[in-house]
Formats: structure tokens, C-alpha cells, sequence
């Protein structure tokens, strides 16, 4: 961890050695701050709306919390409130909230989109699904409900049977004739999506080409959006919300996804996990990790190759493999449902012997098959002449954008929440956290790739972990009560390392057994924002390679 | 004495009209085959082909070996509804598969596909034979332009101006690169440059090594393989289709019969490819034991086995740096090699 680096040189304001001195930042945002609550991850300053900016400007440049982590929007009875979530990428332990409480009458807040740009986005599903107003907001329009949608579905008065009538006509038309603007220009408008053989789901470029190159790309997300958020809120916090997290990333990272609800739960009611399970956690949670890296190492090379390529058929058998395993040993082959509050569903399967034998044997071909790919694709001449030098999105970019996991990585950007704010038991294991210098799509590759090496030695020190293990000390869950009711007004935002990066889950208790605000950081939404940086200026190739080394997954971009 | 001349001496009656029924028959027992080829090594082979490079089975519930899938293709194929899309250039659009496919069919009057049965299975041999072949060849190109500006479509535009990029850039070293040969044989007569190959290189104990161009030049044959993979558009340079960049370029709006024509060309032209390179490089029929005719045809299916291998593992080049290659490097490589072969054959000659 940084802080007990010798090397680091001093100290951000409001820092010490022991982690962040609320008073101290109290003091530095001085009558900025015009109230504080206590959230169960960290204080929280309560800021007026129309100093938004300088508050947010101040923590960012006086405090170094350079990571704008997720943007929550929220309606009480007689407010709509307004959070930043606010991280140091040295040390996410750092955390501070901002709260910017609006009135009911008019819900207009200044945008943080000139301090951190990933709150562009962030913004405006905020106004989509909350309904609050931003101010000097470069773009403030609906993002994952179509423009002609009435009403705010997560606003307290939004009437859930209002039927959503419109006709095909009042939509924008993609293919109609001056859209683009100006008729004179040279430059041809190019609808990339949402049905085409490159973006891995439904996603929508609208893409600006001058010859066959990007002038401008935006993205237009939302044709996966299920309202996931909406759906937690519906369900109890024990048992009825864990089965979702499976489908937000669906791309086999099920595991992942559970943790990051397990483990904002768990800590917002206090709930032990026995370290056995831990273990299995742990292991199962890298299983997965492996899985989704080898379908994204499998479609970047069809991104790059075309479509008849070895490499997705060799890649998706070696994810087969770790397929099989999570069968075995949640029930389940995509849609795992294994976690639970307080613990795993059930113990590994018997015999024991079996389970560890196949996983051995993968780990120990592992390197043979990851010397092939490395001949077949990252040593490879053209491969290098397509993806070196190409998306390139430097660490400041990334950071501002909030990119978190491998993109942030490949771009030399030091972080990985597994370590930096540890959970299950990843700081007794073993193991590097991957970046590379690079900061284009040939590093990205290369940093999922040499993650999975990582991935394979957890799961080994698990194994051997799990093998030696007493039998009378196999406790897979802790006592959890029947029903949780955490006390009303509990604030938490908590995230885990997920396949992508930061996968994070804000939620408010309201007394009930239902959470009263559930919102999911996800880390595919922030990291597609920064694909106009990429590929503005380059070729459709390059722009369609970068969006397959970004690795997102519609479902947890639309959630 | 050539195919047509064969079957025109059958005839009862000579002159024009008997050349003109041999020649009709002629080319249709060829075209014949080469459809049946298609239909063999398209639909059942490629499969299989690409399967076994990627750790695959393929089709093998449909008949031996999965071989009806050919018949079921065909059904499946053909039932389809043709969807016009609104604002298609209409005669062009309709005409821009048939050029293309016939353009491919075409080069194939000149090639010597061997003998079988004593019978010599080339329609016809004129004097300035190779030269026929590129150009038919090349026709292909106004075909898919045709085919892409036609489509009212924007990823059909890209693809169609994709593709006459490369094949400009990749059709001079491909000349140029033959004319190296035309300067070994002599002459643009195919039966000729077949001929001369007939002559032995070196004997290796007691193993005469024929002087294949192949033997002779290595180097032009590699730059004619690289060249005839742009010009065929497969890995590295498969960019006028580009499946998950362009959608499928110039074909994407083509379905039914129309799509059929499309692929049909396509794999008629790696064949004639494969027809070019036998016929220029490996001695064309030549071969021990076999007849003339099946070796022929294992020369055309191990080129075109080259490009099912180049397309399942090598990755796809961008479109600036296709035409660098093109311009830069093979148009430069394939002018020494012109050079180097003309002053080699000036002082031996």
C-alpha cells in the first residue's frame, strides 16, 4: 500500500499516516461544507448545490482524491440528493463522500463534470432515472431510457403503471437524411450498432467518419437496461437480491458480481464471514476472473483476426474448462447464485479429491497454454502493427474518466481494490497486481493475459489452502439472522476488484428489510465513456479494437 | 489439340458453328466441375477445414461425414427470401454478383487443367494466354465496385472503395510478378510455361527435380502467394469484408440466390488463384502416378487449403497499412525481382 511507501513524498492535505483526518478536510473546504454525515465507508460533507465545483475541485486538487468512484442520486420525502463518491487511486481507502441535497421544487445541482468527466455520464443517469438537474452540464440528456420516456422511474412519485405509449415516429431517426448537421460537410455519419458483429452486445456508436476515420464516436447505451437497480430495491437484503449480481456482468463473472453485494452487506450489518469460506470465496471469485479474461482474450482476437479464427475456439475451450469447475462446484454454469450473506451456499463438492485434481491440472497446464497464445497472438508481427500505438489513453485520461481494472492497468495506473482496500483473503495469498506502460490496446491485452497467471497462483494457494483445511473447521456460513433489518439512514459504498475493475454497490437502509436505495457502480459504464478518447483520429479498425480491449459487458453498462 | 478442338472434331459438321458448340460444351463440362468443386470444398470443405484449425468437428450428423449438409445448404440457400433493400441502383446491383462470378469463370478458358483420359481439358490456349487470365481476373474488381456503390448502404460503400484499394495496390506486383515468369518461359502461352517446367532443375540421386518456377524463383513465388491473398481478399488482407469491422462489406446487403453468387465468386476466384499459381509455379498438371487432372485440382485445393490457413491464423491488417504494404513494399519487391530475373535470364540466355 502506498501509505507505507518510504518513497512517497508527503502528504495530501488532510491526509495522515493512519488514513484521512475528516476534521482536517473540514477545515480545508472551510464554508463549503455546510454539514457532515457519518456513511459506514467514510464522513460525508454536505455541500450547497451551486458550489459543487469548487468543493469538488478542492478535495481533488488539495486532497488527492483523484477518483471520482461512482455518482448517486437519490429522493428523500423532502430533498433529492446528489452523491459523489470520492477515492484516491494511490489508496482507495481513502474515501470521502460529498452529498449535494437539492429541493423537491427545483432539483438543480451544478455538474462535477468540469473537476472529474466521468460524472458526464454518471450525471445523466442520474437525471435519466432520478430526475435531478444539472447544471452546466455539457450534454444533460436521458441516457439508458429512450429521450421520449415520461417520467423519472426511480423519483418517489414515478407511477409504475403509467403505460409508455410512444409511437415509433416521435423517436429520432437514425436514417434520416441531414441528422448530422451540416449538409456541405464531408464527413459521413455511420450507425456502428446496436446490431453489428463488433460490439459485444447491444451497443450503439454513432460514429462520425471522415474517409475511414473517427471524427467523433458517442455511445448509446440502454438497450440492456432491466432495471436492476430498481429490482434490488424490490428485494429482501438476505436473500432475494444475490441472485441478481450474476447478471449484471453476465460474461461468466457471477462470482465477482455476488461478492461486491456480499460484501457491502456484510459490512453494512456487521455480518462475519468465516474464513473457510473465504477461502472458497476467493478461489471461486479467480475462477471467474480467468473465465471472463479468456471470452475477452477469445473476442478481442475476433475483433482483430475476423471471424474464422483459432484463437476464439482455443480461448473458449480453456474457459470451458473453468466452466466446468464452477459447474461443479456451485450447480450453475453461468447464473452461479453461490454467495450468501455470510458466507458460501455450500462446502465443495464430492470427492474433494476430484475437485482439486481438475483444478490442479488446469493450473498446471495453464503455461503451456498461455506460451501458445502469447506465439500465436501477442508475439505475432501484425497483431503488434494493429494494436500498438492504437487506443491510446494516457493515465491522467483514465483517471479522470474513472477507469478502473485492466484499462486503467494497461494504462500503468496502479490499482486493484483486491489489494489496495483487501476483502476475502487476498492479502494472506501471494500474488502481483499487473500493469503495464503501454496505455494502448496491445497493453490491455497483455495485462489480461498476465493477469490470469495471477489468477492461477491464488487459486493454487487456495487449493493448497482448501486441501489442508481441518474438517472440523469447514464452517461455510455464520450465523445470520432470518431477517436483516439494518437501523434507517445507514449510508454504505463499497466496492470489490471485479472482472472489469471497480465494481462498487452504494446502498441506504431505511429500517425495512429492503434496501431504500440500491445503486451499482458499475466499472464497464465508466470505462466505456473514455472510448471517444481512444479512437478519435483513428481508423474504424482501431476504434473497433478498442472498444473489444475496453472488454465491456452491455449488461453492466445498462444494468 | 485443346478441349474444344476435341470435342468440335466429334461433330459431324466443321467451321465456326462446330468450334462454337464444341466450345459451348467445352466450357460447360469445366464450368460444370468447378461448381461441383465449389459445392464440395465451399460448403463441406471449409467447414471441415476451418474446424480441424480450430479444435473443432463441423458438420457429421448430415449424411457420411457430414457430406448432405451440401444438399441441405443448397435448399436452405436457395429457399430464402431475396430482401431488395429500398434505394438499391437496381441494374447495378443485380449485375455486380454476376460480373464477378463470371469474370472468375472466365479465366478459367485459358488454364490447363490437365489431362484424363487422354483427353486434354483446356478449352482453349491463346498465344497471349496469362495475360487473358489477369485481365479477366481483374474484371472482378468493377464488380464489387458495382456491388458496394450500388448497395445503398454505407458499410457496402466502404467495403466496395476497400476493395478496389487493394486490388489496385495488389494487382501490379501480381502482374509484375507473373512477367518475371513470362521472362523464364518465353512466352504468355500457358500450355507453353507449362511446358518449359516439364524440364529437370537438378537430379537428386536419381530424382529428377522438374524446374517448377517454384524451384527456379522461390522469391517470386512468395510474392505471388502474399499478392494472390490480397487479391482473393483473405487474412492478413481480407479488409474489403472485414466482418466485425465493416459488417461484411461490399456483400452485406446481398441475401438469398444474390449471396450465393457472391460466395460463389468468391471461392471460383480463390480457385482460379489456385489455377494461376499451379499453372505459373508448380508445373500446372505435372505430377507422378495421377493423372494430369487430379493433380491440377490437388494444386488449386492446396493453395486454397494456404488461405483457409492464413485465414484462421493470421490477424487482419488495417486498411493504411494494406495499401502501405501494397504500394511500398510489394510493389517495389515484385519490380526487383522483374529486374533481377531479367538480367539472370539475359546472361544466361
Amino acid at each position: 500500500m502506498s501509505l507505507e511507501d518510504p518513497t512517497k513524498p508527503e502528504l495530501d492535505a488532510g491526509e495522515t499516516t493512519e488514513g484521512v483526518d475528516y476534521d482536517a478536510l473540514e477545515s480545508l473546504l472551510g464554508e463549503y461544507a455546510i454539514g457532515r454525515e457519518s456513511h459506514v465507508n467514510a464522513e460525508a460533507f454536505v455541500v450547497r448545490p451551486d458550489e459543487v465545483q469548487a468543493a469538488l475541485e478542492l478535495l481533488r486538487a488539495e486532497a488527492g482524491f483523484d477518483h471520482c468512484s461512482c455518482v448517486t442520486a437519490q429522493e428523500y420525502e423532502d430533498r433529492y440528493e446528489s452523491i459523489y463518491h470520492l477515492r484516491k487511486y494511490d489508496d482507495p481507502t481513502q474515501e470521502v463522500g460529498v452529498v449535494v441535497p437539492t429541493s423537491r421544487d427545483d432539483p438543480v445541482s451544478e455538474s462535477a463534470n468540469e473537476v472529474y468527466r466521468t460524472a458526464d455520464w454518471h450525471e445523466r443517469e442520474a437525471y435519466d432515472l432520478v430526475g435531478i438537474e444539472y447544471d452546466d452540464h455539457p450534454d444533460l440528456r436521458r441516457i439508458l431510457l429512450p429521450e421520449t420516456w415520461q417520467g423519472h422511474p426511480l423519483s418517489l412519485d414515478y407511477d409504475q403503471e403509467q403505460p409508455q405509449v410512444v409511437e415509433f415516429s416521435e423517436h429520432a431517426n437514425p436514417l434520416k437524411e441531414d441528422h448530422s448537421g451540416d449538409a456541405e460537410s464531408d464527413t459521413m455519419f455511420l450507425n456502428i450498432g446496436p446490431h453489428h458483429p463488433a460490439t459485444h452486445g447491444v451497443l450503439h456508436l454513432k460514429t462520425t467518419l471522415d474517409g475511414e476515420q473517427i471524427a467523433d464516436v458517442e455511445s448509446d447505451i440502454g438497450y440492456l437496461h432491466r432495471c436492476e437497480e430498481q429490482i434490488c430495491q424490490n428485494g429482501t437484503y438476505r436473500h432475494q437480491i444475490m441472485p441478481y449480481p450474476d447478471r449484471w456482468d453476465y460474461i461468466s463473472a457471477g462470482i465477482l458480481n455476488e461478492w461486491a453485494y456480499a460484501r457491502a452487506a456484510e459490512d453494512m450489518a456487521d455480518i462475519d464471514v468465516p474464513e473457510y469460506a473465504q477461502v472458497i470465496r476467493t478461489m471461486s471469485a479467480e475462477m471467474c476472473r480467468i473465465a471472463s479474461h479468456m471470452l475477452a482474450l477469445a473476442t478481442f482476437a475476433l475483433d482483430i483476426y475476423g471471424d474464422f479464427t483459432a484463437i476464439f475456439m482455443y480461448a473458449m475451450k480453456d474457459r470451458e474448462i473453468m466452466q466446468n469447475l464452477l459447474e461443479d462446484l456451485t450447480g450453475q454454469r453461468l447464473m452461479f447464485n453461490y454467495l450468501r450473506l455470510g458466507g458460501v451456499a455450500w462446502d465443495l463438492p464430492e470427492p474433494r479429491e476430484d475437485f482439486f485434481e481438475q483444478t490442479r491440472d488446469f493450473l498446471d497446464e495453464l503455461p503451456e497454454k498461455l506460451e501458445e497464445y502469447h506465439n500465436m497472438i501477442t508475439s505475432n508481427e501484425i497483431f503488434q502493427l494493429r494494436c500498438v500505438n492504437t487506443g491510446v489513453l494516457g493515465p491522467d485520461v483514465a483517471k479522470s474518466y474513472g477507469a478502473t481494472g485492466p484499462v486503467a492497468r494497461g494504462s500503468g495506473v496502479d490499482y486493484d481494490i483486491r489489494r489496495d482496500d483487501p476483502y476475502g483473503y487476498y492479502d494472506e495469498l501471494d500474488w502481483d497486481v499487473v500493469t503495464e506502460q503501454g496505455c494502448d490496446n496491445y497493453s490491455r491485452v497483455l495485462v489480461r493475459m498476465r493477469e490470469v497467471e495471477e489468477s492461477a497462483k491464488i487459486i493454487d494457494q487456495c487449493v493448497d489452502l482448501l486441501e489442508e483445511w481441518p474438517e472440523e473447521e469447514r464452517t461455510i456460513q455464520s450465523n445470520v439472522p432470518r431477517t436483516l433489518k439494518p437501523e434507517a439512514d445507514t449510508e454504505i459504498y463499497r466496492s470489490v476488484e471485479g472482472a472489469k475493475g471497480e465494481l462498487g454497490i452504494y446502498m441506504r437502509a431505511d429500517g425495512t428489510d429492503k434496501p431504500a436505495r440500491f445503486k451499482i457502480r458499475s466499472p464497464c459504464f465508466s470505462n466505456l465513456q473514455t472510448l471517444p478518447e481512444m479512437s478519435q483520429g483513428e481508423y474504424i479498425p482501431d476504434l473497433i479494437a478498442s472498444l473489444g480491449s475496453l472488454d465491456i459487458v452491455l449488461g453492466e453498462v445498462d444494468r | 489439340m485443346t478441349f474444344t478442338e476435341t470435342i468440335s472434331g466429334l461433330l459431324p459438321i466443321a467451321g465456326p458453328i462446330s468450334d462454337f458448340i464444341g466450345g459451348a460444351v467445352a466450357s460447360l463440362i469445366i464450368v460444370s466441375f468447378l461448381m461441383s468443386l465449389v459445392a464440395v470444398s465451399g460448403i463441406w470443405g471449409k467447414r471441415k477445414i476451418t474446424a480441424a484449425f480450430t479444435d473443432r468437428i463441423a458438420v457429421n450428423r448430415h449424411g457420411p461425414f457430414g457430406l448432405l449438409i451440401i444438399v441441405a445448404d443448397a435448399v436452405r440457400l436457395l429457399s430464402k427470401e431475396l430482401i431488395v433493400p429500398e434505394g438499391v441502383d437496381r441494374p447495378a446491383w443485380d449485375l455486380g454478383p454476376l460480373v464477378m462470378a463470371s469474370s472468375a469463370l472466365l479465366g478459367f478458358a485459358v488454364i490447363p487443367m490437365g489431362t484424363l483420359f487422354g483427353l486434354n481439358l483446356q478449352v482453349a490456349d491463346p498465344q497471349a494466354g496469362l495475360a487473358y487470365v489477369f485481365a479477366t481476373a481483374s474484371i472482378a474488381s468493377v464488380g464489387l465496385v458495382m456491388a458496394g456503390y450500388s448497395s445503398n448502404n454505407k458499410y457496402s460503400m466502404l467495403g466496395g472503395l476497400r476493395a478496389v484499394a487493394q486490388n489496385l495496390a495488389y494487382e501490379i506486383p501480381l502482374v509484375v510478378t507473373g512477367v518475371s515468369v513470362v521472362l523464364f518461359a518465353g512466352s504468355l502461352q500457358l500450355s507453353e510455361i507449362v511446358a518449359q517446367q516439364g524440364q529437370t532443375l537438378v537430379s537428386l540421386g536419381g530424382v529428377a527435380i522438374p524446374s517448377w518456377y517454384a524451384f527456379v524463383n522461390p522469391f517470386a513465388f512468395l510474392l505471388f502467394m502474399v499478392a494472390n491473398l490480397a487479391e482473393v481478399g483473405r487474412n492478413p488482407f481480407d479488409v474489403p469484408e472485414a466482418p466485425t469491422e465493416i459488417v461484411a462489406g461490399w456483400q452485406t446487403e446481398y441475401s438469398s440466390v444474390y449471396f450465393v453468387l457472391c460466395y460463389l465468386s468468391e471461392f471460383i476466384h480463390i480457385f482460379l488463384g489456385g489455377a494461376i499459381i499451379a499453372t505459373i509455379f508448380l508445373g500446372g498438371p505435372a505430377g507422378p502416378f495421377l493423372p494430369g487432372f487430379v493433380w491440377m485440382v490437388i494444386k488449386i485445393l492446396a493453395v486454397y487449403l494456404f488461405t483457409q490457413w492464413a485465414r484462421s491464423a493470421i490477424p487482419r491488417v488495417r486498411i493504411d497499412q494494406l495499401i502501405e504494404i501494397g504500394w511500398k513494399g510489394m510493389l517495389v519487391l515484385s519490380f526487383a525481382n522483374l529486374v533481377l530475373t531479367a538480367v539472370i535470364v539475359g546472361v544466361i540466355a
